[in-house]
C-alpha cells in the first residue's frame, strides 16, 4: 500500500466514505494570527481529515483495510476550552510504506451527552488503554470499550484533571496550605 | 562522499533461534565456565580495571576511597563569593529564581537603606534543597557566574528543615569553586570578575559582604559549612586513591606529552619557590599501564605538601588544582598563588 | 469430584519484580493463569498538566524523569518536538552528538533490561550485574558530558547543552573496545543455557497480526515478526546516514526478544563505530546559537515528533498557543502501549512465567504512569 500524500485522505474519504467527513469544518481553514485568543485555535491544515464521532470506526477500518495503515499509534484528546470543543487526534502510520502519518481528528462537545466517541477497542484492542486514559483525564466517553475505568487515578475520584476548567491548585482532595 | 550525500544501508535479519540443535545441558555448562572464568580474573586478576575490561575488580570501597567527580558533575547549587574583596557576585537579577522549573529558588533584592532603592545584592536567598532537581539550569542562566552547581553530594541529614538552606550556608569562595571546576572557571574568570567589580561599585556601605563571609578567606573546602568533612580524610584520601587513580580518573583529560610538561613547569615553580614541598615522584606506586592517571597523585601530594595551598580536599584526587588547565594557565595560576602567599605572609 | 476455584492473586504493587509499582490481579485455575488486570497509577505525577505550566525549557529536565533509564533519549525527543514546532535547525554536529548518546542508552538499556529480565527468572542477578556494570561504566560517560548519571537533562532546542570532547571520544572507544567481549560473554553464558531456554521459549507468545493491533513497538513489535523501526521507517537525526540491520524474531515468544535485544545491541554497538568515524566531518557546533531558550515562543500549531527509545516508539505531542507554556503536552509512552498486550500474553501460561513475559517487555513505570 502506497503512502498518502498530504491532503490525500480528505478526498479519499470524500470519494470512498463522504458520510463521515465532518463538513462544519470543512470551511474553517484559517490560520489565526496572533496568540491573544484564550488558548490556541484548532488549525485546521489541508491535509486534516475530520470526522464525525460516530463514523471513527469506519474510518479506521478504511485506513486499516483498504489503505494499509495498520498501526495506530496515538490517540490525544486537546481540550479547546475557548471553543466548547474537545479534539481527539488519531495518529496511524504505515508499517509496510514507513513514512510519515495521517491524522484523523474528532471533535466534540465539552458537555457529557456530547463528550461521546464509538470505541475503537473491540476491533483495534491497540487502543484500549489510550482511551482509558483519555476517559480517566477528560471524561470522553466510549460506548463498546470493554473496560472503560480510570487507568490513572483511582477509581472512586471524582472530576477529569487534565480538562482546562480542572483547578491546577487545590481541590477537594488535597488540602491547601499557606506558603 | 560528503557526509549529507551518505545513504545508510541495513537488512532484516531474522534471529537465530537453533531450535533444532540438541541440548542436554552442554549450553548451561558452556555458560557456567564463562563465570567461572570471570570468577578467577576477578578473584586474581588485576584490581581497579580499566572502562575496556570486561574481567576484573570494579569495586570502589566507599566511603575509604571515592570515585573522582567530573567538572560538570551537578549536585547542588551554591552561590559565589570574590576572596579578596568578601563580595557576593550574586546582583540578584532573579534569572535563576525565573528559570528553576520546581521553583525552589527564592530571592529578596537588598536596598539601599538611605534611599531605598534597590542595589544588586541578594539580601536574602533561600534555596530549598530538598526539592532542588539539581537540573543546573540557575547555574546555566546566571549572567554573573554566581550562583554555580556543587558537587558535594552527602547532605543527607534527619533534620529535614535544615534542607531550606539560607544565604549564609550557601555560600562559598571562588577558591573553593575553582578546587572543584577549574577549567570551567576558567573560561568566565575574567568576565565574572569584571562584571563583580562593576556591581562593587554600585552597592553601598557593607551590603554585599554581610552575610558571614570572611574578607580575604581563603577557605579550605573542608572547612566550609559541611560539618561532619574531616580535613585529614582529605588528605588521606588521596593515597588509596592513588590506586584507585585508573577508575578515578574520570575528569583528567592531559595527554602524555602536557602532563610531562606541566611536570616540569611545576618542578621550575617548586624550585623557584625554594624547593619546599615534595619533589614530583614519577616512580609513584602505581601500575605501569596507566600513564596519564599517575598525575592526579603526583598532583595532589606536592599541594598537600606546599604550605599554605588550599587542601585537596575530601572531593579527592580530581579536586587538586591545576589539574585540567593547559600550562600558561597553571604556570599563572601559580604565580597568583605565589603572590597571594607572599602578601599574607605565611 | 473435586471441586476447584480460581483464585485471584495480587502481584504487587511493592514487588521486586514487577519493575516499578505495578500491580497485576491475576486470576489463575490452579496454576495456570486465566486472567490478568494491571493496574496503574502508583507512580502518577501529573507530568502531563506539569508540562502545560512549565515553559518549555523547564519541562526538559521532567522529561528526563519519564522513562528514567534513558534520560538522553527523552531529552532527544522532546527537543526534537520543540524543534518542529518552532522550526529549528539543529546543527550537524549535536545530530551526531545525540546519537552517540541514544546509541549508548541503547545498549545500556538493553543490557539491564535482559539482565533484570534474567532476574525475574531466577538467575539471580549474575547476568543483571554485568548488565549493570556497563551500564555504569556508559553512565560515567554520562556524568562526564552531562553532569548527572541518570537524570541527564543533555538537549536543548537546537542542539545539545555541552559538547564533548577528546577525553569523552577516548574514554567511549575505551568502552567500545570491551564491549564486543561484553556482547560475546553474554551470549555465551546466556543464549544456549538450557535454563532459560526452558523458561523462555514459546512463553508469552505474541503473533504477528495480533502485536500490530495491539499497537505494540519497539523490540516487542519486531521480535514478532514485523520489522518496523523507526530510525529506517521515517528516518531523524542522521540515522539515514548508517548501515544498521534491523533483528526480527519469527515466533514472538520472549526467546525471540530476548535474542532481539541482544541483537540490537549489536546493532547500536555499529552505529556507535560510524558516528565516531564520521563525527569529525560533522559541520556545525553543538547547539544552535540563534535560539532564546528560556524565552521560546514558538508559533501555534502543532508537532508530534517521536524517536525509537529502546522501549518502543517514543513520542512527544505538543500543541502551542504562541505562548511560552504548551497548550497541550502529551507523551506517546511506550511502556504504557506495549502493556495492553499483558494480558493476552500471558493468558493460558503459568503464574511464574507472568513475571518473565513482563520482564520482557521491559517496561519501566515512570513512562507507564507519566
Amino acid at each position: 500500500m502506497a503512502l498518502l500524500l498530504k491532503g490525500e485522505l480528505r478526498s479519499k474519504l470524500q470519494a470512498e466514505l463522504p458520510a463521515a467527513l465532518d463538513v462544519r469544518w470543512a470551511n474553517q481553514a484559517t490560520a489565526p494570527e496572533t496568540a491573544e485568543h484564550a488558548g490556541a485555535l484548532p488549525v485546521l491544515i489541508e491535509d486534516d481529515a475530520v470526522v464525525h464521532a460516530a463514523q471513527i470506526v469506519p474510518v479506521a477500518h478504511f485506513l486499516r483495510d483498504t489503505l494499509g495503515y495498520d498501526y495506530l499509534s496515538n490517540i490525544t484528546v486537546v481540550d479547546y476550552l475557548a471553543f466548547s470543543i474537545m479534539e481527539l487526534v488519531y495518529q496511524f502510520y504505515n508499517t509496510t510504506a514507513g513514512g510519515a502519518d495521517v491524522r484523523v481528528r474528532v471533535r466534540i462537545g465539552r458537555t457529557p451527552e456530547a463528550c461521546i466517541v464509538p470505541s475503537l477497542s473491540p476491533t483495534w484492542p491497540g487502543a484500549n488503554l489510550q482511551e482509558r486514559e483519555a476517559y480517566d483525564m477528560y471524561g470522553v466517553v466510549f460506548p463498546g470499550h470493554p473496560n472503560l475505568a480510570r487507568v490513572y487515578m483511582w477509581d472512586e475520584f471524582k472530576g477529569f484533571p487534565m480538562r482546562k476548567d480542572f483547578p491546577k491548585t487545590g481541590d477537594k482532595y488535597t488540602h491547601v496550605t499557606g506558603e | 562522499m560528503t557526509l549529507a550525500n551518505r545513504q545508510g544501508t541495513g537488512v532484516v535479519v531474522p534471529v537465530e533461534r537453533n531450535d533444532q540443535r540438541f541440548r542436554a545441558g552442554q549450553g548451561t555448562a558452556a555458560g557456567l565456565s564463562i563465570v567461572f572464568r570471570k570468577f578467577r580474573k576477578a578473584l586474581f586478576g588485576k584490581p581497579n580495571s580499566d572502562r575496556s575490561d570486561t574481567e576484573g575488580q570494579f569495586n570502589v570501597q566507599y566511603p575509604e576511597e571515592r570515585l573522582a567527580l567530573p567538572e560538570a558533575y551537578r549536585n547542588m547549587p551554591i552561590l559565589l563569593f570574590d576572596d579578596a574583596t568578601g563580595h557576593e557576585l550574586c546582583t540578584s537579577c532573579f534569572q535563576c529564581e525565573r528559570v528553576c522549573p520546581p521553583q525552589v529558588i527564592h530571592i529578596t533584592q537588598a536596598k539601599d537603606p538611605a534611599t531605598g532603592k534597590p542595589v544588586p545584592s541578594a539580601a536574602e536567598f533561600i534555596i530549598e534543597y530538598d526539592t532542588c532537581m539539581s537540573c543546573g539550569y540557575c547555574a546555566e542562566v546566571c549572567p554573573f557566574d554566581a550562583i554555580k552547581m556543587d558537587h558535594d553530594y552527602e547532605l543527607s541529614t534527619s533534620n529535614h528543615p535544615e534542607l531550606d538552606v539560607n544565604y549564609n550556608r550557601l555560600l562559598r569562595p571562588v577558591s573553593y569553586y575553582e578546587t572543584i571546576a577549574p577549567t570551567l572557571w576558567n573560561d568566565v574568570r575574567e568576565s565574572a570578575m569584571k562584571k563583580l567589580q562593576n556591581n562593587i561599585k554600585r552597592r553601598p556601605g557593607a551590603i554585599g559582604v554581610d552575610h558571614g563571609q570572611k574578607v580575604g578567606a581563603k577557605a579550605a573546602p573542608a572547612a566550609v559549612a559541611r560539618p561532619a568533612e574531616p580535613a585529614g580524610g582529605g588528605a588521606s584520601a588521596v593515597a588509596p586513591a592513588a590506586k584507585r587513580a585508573s577508575v578515578a580518573a574520570i575528569g583528567k583529560s592531559m595527554s602524555e606529552e602536557r602532563l610531562a610538561k606541566l611536570q616540569s613547569i611545576r618542578a621550575a615553580n617548586q624550585s623557584k619557590r625554594g624547593g619546599a614541598g615534595a619533589p614530583i615522584d614519577t616512580a609513584h606506586a602505581v601500575e605501569a599501564d596507566v600513564a596519564v592517571q599517575p598525575s592526579t597523585a603526583q598532583v595532589a601530594a606536592p599541594d598537600a605538601a606546599t604550605p599554605g595551598s588550599v587542601a585537596p580536599g575530601a572531593t579527592g584526587p580530581v579536586a587538586a588544582v591545576g589539574t585540567n588547565m593547559s600550562e600558561e594557565k597553571r604556570a599563572k595560576l601559580e604565580a597568583i598563588r605565589a603572590a597571594k602567599r607572599a602578601q599574607e605572609g605565611e | 469430584m473435586l471441586k476447584t476455584e480460581e483464585l485471584r492473586i495480587n502481584i504487587g504493587p511493592q514487588h521486586p519484580s514487577t519493575h516499578g509499582v505495578f500491580r497485576m490481579l491475576v486470576t489463575v485455575d490452579g496454576e495456570t493463569l486465566v486472567d490478568l488486570k494491571p493496574v496503574f497509577g502508583y507512580l502518577h505525577r501529573n507530568h502531563e498538566q506539569l508540562g502545560e505550566v512549565n515553559s518549555y525549557l523547564q519541562n526538559m529536565p521532567f522529561t528526563d524523569r519519564l522513562d528514567y533509564f534513558n534520560s538522553m533519549i527523552n531529552n532527544h525527543a522532546y527537543a526534537r518536538s520543540v524543534e518542529m514546532l518552532a522550526g529549528i535547525e539543529v546543527p550537524e554536529r549535536a545530530q551526531y552528538i545525540r546519537v552517540i548518546m541514544d546509541e549508548l542508552s541503547r545498549i545500556l538499556n538493553h543490557a539491564t533490561a535482559l539482565g533484570f529480565m534474567l532476574g525475574d527468572m531466577g538467575a539471580w542477578q549474575t547476568a543483571l550485574l554485568w548488565g549493570l556494570r556497563e551500564r555504569e561504566k556508559i553512565l560515567d560517560l554520562f556524568e562526564y558530558v552531562s553532569g548527572a548519571r541518570m537524570m541527564c537533562n543533555y538537549a536543548r532546542f537546537g542542539g545539545v547543552a555541552r559538547d564533548i570532547d577528546d577525553y569523552f571520544i577516548t574514554e567511549t572507544r575505551k568502552l567500545m573496545d570491551g564491549l564486543p567481549h561484553y556482547f560475546d560473554d553474554f551470549e555465551g553464558l546466556l543464549t544456549n543455557s538450557e535454563i532459560l531456554l526452558a523458561r523462555a521459549r514459546n512463553i508469552g507468545v505474541l503473533p504477528k497480526d495480533l502485536a500490530l493491533s495491539y499497537s505494540v513497538t519497539g523490540p516487542v513489535l519486531r521480535a514478532s515478526g514485523v520489522p518496523y523501526d523507526i530510525r529506517r521507517a521515517e528516518p531523524y537525526a542522521v540515522y539515514d546516514r548508517f548501515d544498521f540491520d534491523i533483528p526480527v524474531g519469527t515466533v514472538g515468544d520472549v526467546y525471540d526478544r530476548f535474542l532481539v535485544r541482544i541483537a540490537e545491541m549489536r546493532q547500536a554497538y555499529r552505529i556507535l563505530e560510524q558516528a565516531f568515524q564520521q563525527l569529525p566531518e560533522a559541520s556545525g557546533g553543538h547547539i544552535n546559537p540563534k535560539v532564546k531558550q528560556q524565552s521560546l515562543k514558538p508559533p501555534i500549531g502543532e508537532a508530534y515528533a517521536r524517536v525509537e527509545s529502546p522501549k518502543g516508539e517514543l513520542g512527544f505531542y505538543l500543541v502551542s498557543d504562541g505562548t511560552g507554556n504548551a497548550y497541550r503536552y502529551k507523551v506517546r509512552a511506550p511502556s504504557f502501549i506495549n502493556l495492553t498486550a499483558l494480558a493476552d500474553m500471558c493468558k493460558g501460561y503459568k503464574l511464574a512465567d507472568a513475571m518473565v513475559i513482563l520482564g520482557s517487555i521491559d517496561i519501566v513505570m515512570g513512562e507507564v504512569d507519566r
